[in-house]
């Protein structure tokens, strides 16, 4: 949770909107939570777009260090790494260079390979990194739906433990004593 | 050949703890059904002490408090009446255990 | 020395493997003798004279001495504790005596370590981690053979699965990793020390408890598959582990939150989680058993969602295991990897074989799990505990999944993929955020059936209060600090910090809100004071109550976490006299210099600490060289306070001219994740309380309980 910073904009507008537009259900609505999605993203979008030192965090916070340490490039903190300062250089190059996210992102993966790359890219299997989680949030949310379907329409169940109900007077007299012990 | 006198007494200790059971053994009171069913009563009457707090403190609506309540009371009147009659007529221990 | 060591071993797993034989021949063999537990009802079939007399007679000795050979299979899970102990005594005893003939001391220790890390050697390598943990196991199973008398039927069958586990790390230890395995050739001068990453004073405690939590959770999968196995009438059970349960998840909470003090104070990198795959690890067995401490009160108070309990602590015992199989086998990559080995293989038969036994009971006595009640409202706790219970394995299984996905990934498509802090970020922050609104509207529902219009009524203050408290930190100006002056639309990492702050006021309100609800209806009654009230409340709920101050506790540690969307790094070459600001803060290099010691040798600079014109403090970040292992390690100097931490760390030094480069990480609201961590632990020891008794009008007549009738467990 600490890299709650790194700055993830692009992604999750990206992730989101089919997802939330498939499952509203009113035409109305599906209209607003579209619209109003299109305009997260496009807000997102446009501010993730900002000026060179920006863009340099928040590329270098999307790739690894490939040393081994298994840290975010731009966290990767050991004195003399073999990798990290090279990867930093070139990044800032690239970046003063005007080149786009997906562009860097593409050179450095033909240089080091897909797991220079922090997370998972929307392409390919690898979407199914972030498909799966929220097919699974939506499967549950239906199962959820049936049990809670199936709960209510139970019948009333017999007293368990094969208890024969009580009547009359005996019943009355057991109520009151049970009253009695539970109020308040 | 100290170690080896140590891992023999070792042994011999934990064989003789292990093994050596002199007497009756007691393994705790027996669960009888009476017993169950205090159980059971203990948790019908941690539901109807909840539910009497919660409509209390302003949870449940006064329609909805007299039904829930009267379908646990009858809950709690049946277990407690098999209580009693458990109780009132000693059945011979041995049969009740598990 | 060591040769006694290895013969303890030895005789511990002689002394488990007995101990589940015979237990499993005595319950085998009362169970024929009395085939029916009739308690739950129906009439109980007595045998007959006649169905002795065919027996053999070996069989109706077993039977006869049935009894006697449960005992000696209970007295063996406790012989096997104290062999195991000796075992680990005799381990830590070498690692003081500097007795590098065994390897496993040679590896982990050498002459100059400190006491405290030589004792630690128990758990700082694969094979003394491996004896700590069948330590830990035998002495939960220890206390467990102890308290029998509570329930001597249901804790023999729980001995048993308790023996079968033991019986695995037995043999691991005994043939795959042996702690006393001898040095070959001439032995050693001195060791190679200990790694310099585990020598920090948590290495002390934070392993301890995080085993604690991962070795406790079998004791409670152990009860559940007993009372599986045996059809256990009804759900005391449930309240026999409850204790056992709420410890267990203390412990792993501590023992996670140490890691990440740790790795904080240590690691030097300014976080303190990675999303590493052994972190992950520690993580979902205590989501899923978070999990079940919630929905097992369905089951305790309703008899629902038996079933689902059932996997879901099996869920937890085997992800505890899963986790340990990760870190062993190599199969993930992970910084924290232990040396690769073939031990890996034995953990995975180890999962499929619980996994198929489990399925094998769970399926043979699914019947005795039908639910009894009925749902008699949407709006009612049980279906919040079940959104609850969904969000929980989901957020289980998204860690899961990216734990496994780079492995997926190789499978399917051929190549490794990295699945590391943006990807949890983009998933599992939302779903967590959805777990904080359910924390918030779940304590205002009441069991069974609540009116919207109560819930309405209760959850309006709290909701203006997190809007006011939204709009607050959106229109403060940025000077006040690092979360106020919140634009939310300049980057979702700031959207997801306001929500999280937001929330986690709304759940503090609602909480709040119910001790003062309940509060009033007790001081009404009593004519006490609110506070007064408020005590005694929590006194005749302990669990309940005790349960919402862990959610405040939750809700700080979210606070904290929510801070990390401001973090700020900068790094600097400084000579003397040199500046270095970050964020209201301004570091002025004093001096630096070189220091030696027998274990490590170490470069530190001096820093003067300037808050505005104002010096405050001085810092001075370490690095250390350890002489035995050959590798360095940092020792960054943080400077807490509410607001935030300033976390200095000394990188290195330019070879040309000496200088020290330092970095400097301003992370805001951290302190807030270490309070939020002890108020947890508070709300846990009080859930752990016993209830005051509830103060009822009880008939005189039926005061008079008979003896047979006190309640048969009354330890838990």
């Amino acid at each position: 949770m600490s890299n709650f910073s790194h700055r993830i904009t692009g992604g999750t507008d990206k992730m989101g909107a089919p997802f939330i537009a498939g499952f509203a259900r009113s035409g109305d609505f599906r209209r607003k939570a579209v619209q109003t999605i299109l305009l997260a993203a496009a807000i997102f979008a446009v501010l993730g777009t900002g000026d060179p030192a920006t863009r340099f965090q928040e590329i270098g916070h999307q790739m690894m260090c490939i040393c081994g340490c298994n840290q975010i490039l731009l966290e990767c903190n050991h004195v003399g790494c073999p990798a990290s300062d090279g990867m930093r250089n070139e990044l800032m190059a690239a970046v003063d260079r005007g080149d786009s996210n997906s562009l860097v992102e593409q050179s450095f993966v033909q240089k080091y390979g897909p797991t220079v790359l922090a997370a998972p890219t929307n392409k390919g299997f690898d979407r199914a990194a972030y498909i799966m989680p929220f097919a699974a949030l939506f499967l549950g949310f239906g199962l959820i739906g049936l049990v809670i379907r199936s709960w209510k329409n139970r019948p009333a169940p017999a007293i368990a433990g094969g208890l024969a109900p009580v009547a009359g007077a005996e019943l009355e007299r057991f109520r009151d004593q049970a009253r009695k012990e539970t109020d308040l | 050949m100290i170690w080896l006198i140590c891992c023999l007494m070792l042994t011999v200790a934990c064989l003789f703890y292990v093994f050596y059971l002199p007497g009756k053994l007691y393994l705790g009171p027996e669960k009888t059904r009476a017993g169950y069913l205090h159980e059971r009563k203990d948790a019908v009457y941690e539901n109807l002490r909840d539910l009497n707090f919660e409509y209390k403190a302003g949870k449940v609506p006064q329609a909805d408090y007299a039904s829930l309540k009267s379908s646990l009371q009858d809950e709690a009147a049946t277990i407690l009446a098999e209580i009693a009659r458990l109780e009132s007529t000693p059945a011979p221990r041995k049969e009740n255990r598990i | 020395m060591a040769e006694i060591g290895s013969f303890a071993l030895l005789l511990a797993l002689a002394l488990s493997v007995y101990s589940f034989a015979a237990g499993i021949i005595a319950l085998v063999f009362q169970r024929k003798q009395n085939p029916q537990l009739a308690l739950a009802g129906g009439s109980i079939p007595r045998r007959t004279a006649d169905s002795v007399s065919d027996e053999g007679s070996l069989t109706a000795t077993l039977r006869r001495n049935s009894e006697r050979i449960g005992e000696t299979a209970r007295r063996a899970g406790i012989a096997t504790f104290i062999a195991v102990l000796l075992a680990s005594v005799i381990l830590v005893i070498c690692a003081f005596h500097d007795d590098f003939s065994i390897a496993y001391i040679f590896h982990h220790s050498n002459r100059d370590l400190p006491g405290p890390y030589k004792f630690a050697v128990l758990w700082s390598g694969q094979e003394g981690s491996l004896l700590f943990w069948s330590l830990l196991l035998a002495a939960y199973g220890f206390v467990l053979r102890v308290r029998y008398k509570t329930d001597a039927r249901l804790f023999a069958y729980a001995s048993v699965i308790v023996a079968s586990v033991q019986i695995f790390f037995l043999l691991l230890l005994n043939f795959a990793a042996h702690p006393f395995a001898i040095m070959q050739g001439s032995i050693p001068a001195d060791g190679s020390g200990l790694n310099p990453l585990l020598q920090y004073p948590e290495m002390v405690i934070h392993p301890p408890m995080l085993y604690l939590g991962y070795v406790g959770f079998t004791v409670p999968f152990a009860f559940a598959m007993g009372a599986l196995i045996m059809k256990y009438p009804g759900e005391k059970w449930i309240h026999i582990t409850r204790r056992w349960t709420m410890v267990t998840w203390a412990f792993l909470t501590c023992g996670i939150f140490l890691g990440a003090h740790w790795a904080y104070s240590v690691l030097g990198w300014g976080g303190y989680w990675g999303w590493d795959p052994v972190e992950n690890a520690s993580l979902m067995p205590w989501l899923a058993g978070t999990a079940f401490l919630h929905s097992v009160m369905m089951q305790e108070k309703r008899g629902m969602l038996k079933m689902w309990n059932m996997w879901l602590v099996f869920a937890t015992f085997w992800l505890a295991i899963l986790g340990t199989f990760l870190t062993r086998s190599g199969i993930i990559s992970s910084v924290h990897a232990f040396a690769q080995s073939s031990i890996g293989d034995w953990f995975a038969w180890f999962l499929l074989i619980t996994l198929v036994a489990f399925a094998f009971f769970f399926f043979k006595n699914k019947s005795h799990l039908r639910s009894e009640h009925k749902l008699e409202s949407l709006v009612s706790r049980e279906s919040s505990f079940l959104f609850n219970n969904l969000l929980f394995i989901l957020l289980t299984f998204t860690v899961l999944w990216g734990t496994w996905f780079p492995k997926i990934s190789e499978l399917v498509q051929g190549n490794k993929v990295t699945v590391s802090a943006p990807f949890y970020n983009r998933v599992a922050i939302p779903v967590a955020l959805l777990l904080l609104i359910l924390t918030a509207i779940g304590p205002l529902l009441a069991w069974r059936k609540t009116s919207l219009e109560s819930l309405k009524r209760n959850f309006m203050w709290p909701t203006i209060g997190a809007i006011v408290t939204a709009i607050f930190l959106m229109a403060t100006p940025q000077s006040w600090g690092s979360v106020f002056g919140l634009k939310p639309w300049k980057d979702i990492a700031y959207f997801y910090s306001l929500m999280a702050v937001s929330l986690s006021v709304l759940v503090t309100l609602t909480v709040a809100s119910e001790f003062w609800r309940g509060g009033r209806v007790i001081s009404r009654h009593t004519g006490q004071g609110m506070f007064a009230s408020m005590v005694q409340l929590t006194h005749r709920n302990t669990r309940r109550y005790g349960g919402y101050i862990v959610h405040f506790g939750v809700v700080v540690v979210i606070i904290g976490l929510a801070g990390a969307a401001f973090n700020q790094d900068k790094e600097k070459e400084m000579g003397y006299g040199d500046k270095l600001a970050i964020g209201p803060y301004t570091l002025v290099c004093r001096s630096y210099t070189q220091d030696d010691s027998p274990n490590y040798e170490s470069e530190w600079a001096m820093l003067d600490v300037y808050k505005g014109d104002k010096q405050i403090g001085t810092m001075t970040p370490v690095r250390r060289f350890y002489h035995a292992s050959q590798q360095t390690s940092t020792m960054p100097d943080i400077r807490s306070t509410l607001n935030d931490d300033l976390y200095v760390v000394f990188e290195g030094v330019n070879q040309d001219n000496g200088h020290p480069i330092l970095r400097a990480h301003l992370n805001p609201l951290v302190m807030w994740i270490w309070m939020g961590v002890w108020i947890m632990l508070i709300g846990t020891v009080l859930a752990l309380v016993p209830n005051a008794p509830a103060p009822v009008r009880v008939p005189a007549q039926a005061r008079l309980e008979p003896a047979h009738a006190a309640p048969v467990a009354t330890g838990d």
